[in-house]
């Protein structure tokens, strides 16, 4: 048994207006790997990962981070250690892509220091990274959806946290886009050994860029492992009520499913 | 275009038009301020006003100046500030340019607590203008209050509340001998006649005392610009942001009621043209105050101007506000947000 991850859920509930959204849910959020949490709609995916980032508070059963209980740490120690980038984000009007990006500073910042050499050496770094260094005094409107979700991933990059949490972050993308952010998402973990954990609809990316899946069905894991350890014929009958045939990737050797 | 300020103990950046912008809006207003001191029924020439004001003159050319009309340019321009900043906090915290304190009745509930403080005690108009604005915001909020404070809710309530204040206020004048129901009734307008030192010497010290926590909540306050899941993502609290900033934001209002009577349109034009001359998604305290602050100034100049009949300042602010609103609102039409 290896040492226990950084970010562990234990036991957790959930509910809206008294239906029950998770179910006494444990699950482990392995260091330095790409996660990504997977099932049908209404499943508990989002919930989830917002209980995770402390965005969520359970009923019972509680988020660890570091041994310690998430809801128990200072938020602002919190925030130097775990992004999260919520669903659809909303910037103000006029918000240009560098002063969005600085934001992602915040956890590092105060009042009096709102601009450090440091400060400005994330942010730079953040906008290379994603190539949205030439678009960095454009204001967030005026960009595609393309670039303007690469804004918001240099805004959590900027943060410079070891754990990145992301929900959807493929929404209202095209497919190139879809593939070229996540290759993204991909190379910066594997430079920096970030941990990453994100929901995604499409299950043929999700193995093709996990590590490791968690597959959810009514507010429970229904099973987790490695994409080819989850994406089963079987499994996706189960989950996803999807009758299918599972083929390997040519190009990736990763499993792929093809509806019936 | 930006601009880095680093010393040990801080480190800021600026925006190049953000300076430009301010630095033109400092220069206008201190025209503005000279033009104002030297136009009115006694008028000054170009160089007179500075010779009086440094001593020089008759007595009832100091009179004039010293007494009449300084102090009550410089009241209007601490009082257009408090309104400026008040409406832009409202504002920038809510993310909807329909909440600000004269439009969802915060103002209405200090000047209806003024004129209890004043009717009933005689006594002190601050206190009364600040637990008005106080028992107003707490009353406002909790009715609009469903699983937070959709904008919508909140300024159709906050609009009812400032209508049912204001009877109330009509209902008091009524109750009071007829004189005095005379001043009240200009005074609810929004008025700046007859300011002295005492007011300027309320308006400036409260301004002052507060710049700390204004500059402290700015850092905040502009990351709440984004949404409440974000703000609480990059590590701040929201709650206590919040409340903070609600506190600071009434201070602003009850400081402005008292010393300008609720001037209406003030702190709702104010941010709104602070963020078009400088659209960067920021909340534009700054701008917002001196623009608030010209407004308050411009507004009590030409109430001055017109002959005969003393016309109350709000007049002229609902004059140049009331286009504001409509813009506003047609712009909120079009991006579906009301």
């Amino acid at each position: 048994m290896n040492a226990p991850a950084r970010l562990h859920a234990k036991a957790l509930s959930v509910a809206f207006a008294k239906t029950p959204i998770l179910k006494d849910l444990t699950a482990d959020i392995p260091d330095g790997k790409i996660t990504v949490i997977v099932g049908p709609n209404a499943c508990g995916k989002s919930t989830l990962l917002r209980s995770l980032a402390r965005l969520q508070k359970p009923d019972s059963g509680e988020v660890l981070l570091d041994g310690k209980s998430i809801h128990k740490q200072a938020n602002r120690s919190v925030a130097q250690r775990l992004a999260i980038l919520p669903q659809s984000p909303s910037a103000p009007e006029g918000l240009t892509v560098q002063d969005l990006v600085t934001r992602g500073r915040t956890p590092h910042q105060s009042a009096l220091r709102q601009w450090s050499h440091q400060d400005a050496e994330a942010v730079g770094r953040a906008l290379e990274l994603t190539g949205m260094a030439p678009y960095a005094n454009r204001p967030l409107e005026a960009l595609s959806g393309g670039q303007r979700q690469r804004a918001w991933i240099a805004m959590a990059m900027a943060q410079d946290t070891e754990i990145l949490l992301l929900d959807e972050p493929t929404t209202y993308l095209d497919l190139p886009h879809q593939i070229e952010l996540l290759s993204l998402i991909q190379s910066f973990n594997q430079q920096s050994n970030q941990t990453v954990a994100m929901v995604l609809h499409d299950i043929n990316l999700a193995a093709r860029f996990a590590d490791h899946i968690i597959a959810l069905r009514a507010g429970a894991i229904f099973t987790k492992g490695s994409p080819a350890e989850v994406v089963t014929r079987n499994n996706m009958e189960q989950v996803f009520d999807l009758r299918c045939q599972i083929i390997s990737d040519p190009v990736h050797r990763t499993p792929h499913v093809i509806p019936e | 275009m930006s601009w880095s300020l680093r010393l040990p103990f801080l480190s800021l950046s600026f925006s190049a038009r953000a300076v430009a912008v301010g630095s033109c809006l400092l220069l206008l207003v201190t025209v503005g301020s000279v033009l104002a001191l030297r136009l009115g029924s006694y008028p000054f020439t170009e160089t007179s006003w500075l010779s009086v004001l440094l001593g020089a003159g008759s007595e009832i050319e100091r009179m004039i100046l010293m007494d009449h009309r300084l102090p009550r340019i410089l009241t209007a321009l601490g009082a257009g500030a408090c309104f400026g900043l008040s409406g832009a906090m409202f504002q920038t915290m809510m993310r909807n340019p329909l909440a600000s304190p004269d439009v969802i009745g915060f103002n209405a509930g200090a000047s209806c607590g003024a004129l209890i403080a004043i009717i009933l005690t005689g006594g002190n108009v601050l206190l009364g203008a600040l637990i008005g604005a106080l028992l107003t915001a707490i009353l406002v909020v909790s009715l609009a209050w469903k699983e937070g404070l959709p904008p919508q809710r909140l300024v159709l309530i906050g609009l009812g509340i400032g209508f049912a204040l204001a009877a109330l206020s009509d209902l008091l004048l009524s109750r009071t001998d007829a004189r005095t129901a005379a001043d009240m009734a200009e005074w609810l307008i929004g008025t700046l006649n007859a300011r002295d030192w005492q007011d300027v010497w309320l308006v400036w010290s409260g301004l002052l005392l507060l710049a700390p926590a204004l500059f402290w909540i700015h850092f905040p306050l502009a990351r709440l610009g984004l949404s409440d899941d974000l703000t609480s993502s990059l590590g701040l609290r929201l709650s206590p942001l919040r409340l903070g900033l609600t506190g600071l934001g009434i201070l602003l209002a009850a400081l402005a009621v008292c010393t300008a009577g609720p001037l209406p349109f003030v702190a709702f034009a104010a941010g709104p043209i602070a963020r078009a001359l400088v659209p960067n998604g920021k909340p534009a305290l700054l701008g917002a105050a001196v623009i608030g602050a010209l407004l308050v100034l411009a507004a009590d100049t030409a109430s001055r101007m017109v002959p005969s009949i003393q016309l109350p300042a709000g007049v002229f602010t609902a004059l140049i506000g009331g286009p504001v609103m409509i813009w506003l609102l047609m712009v909120q039409f079009r991006k579906g947000k009301l």
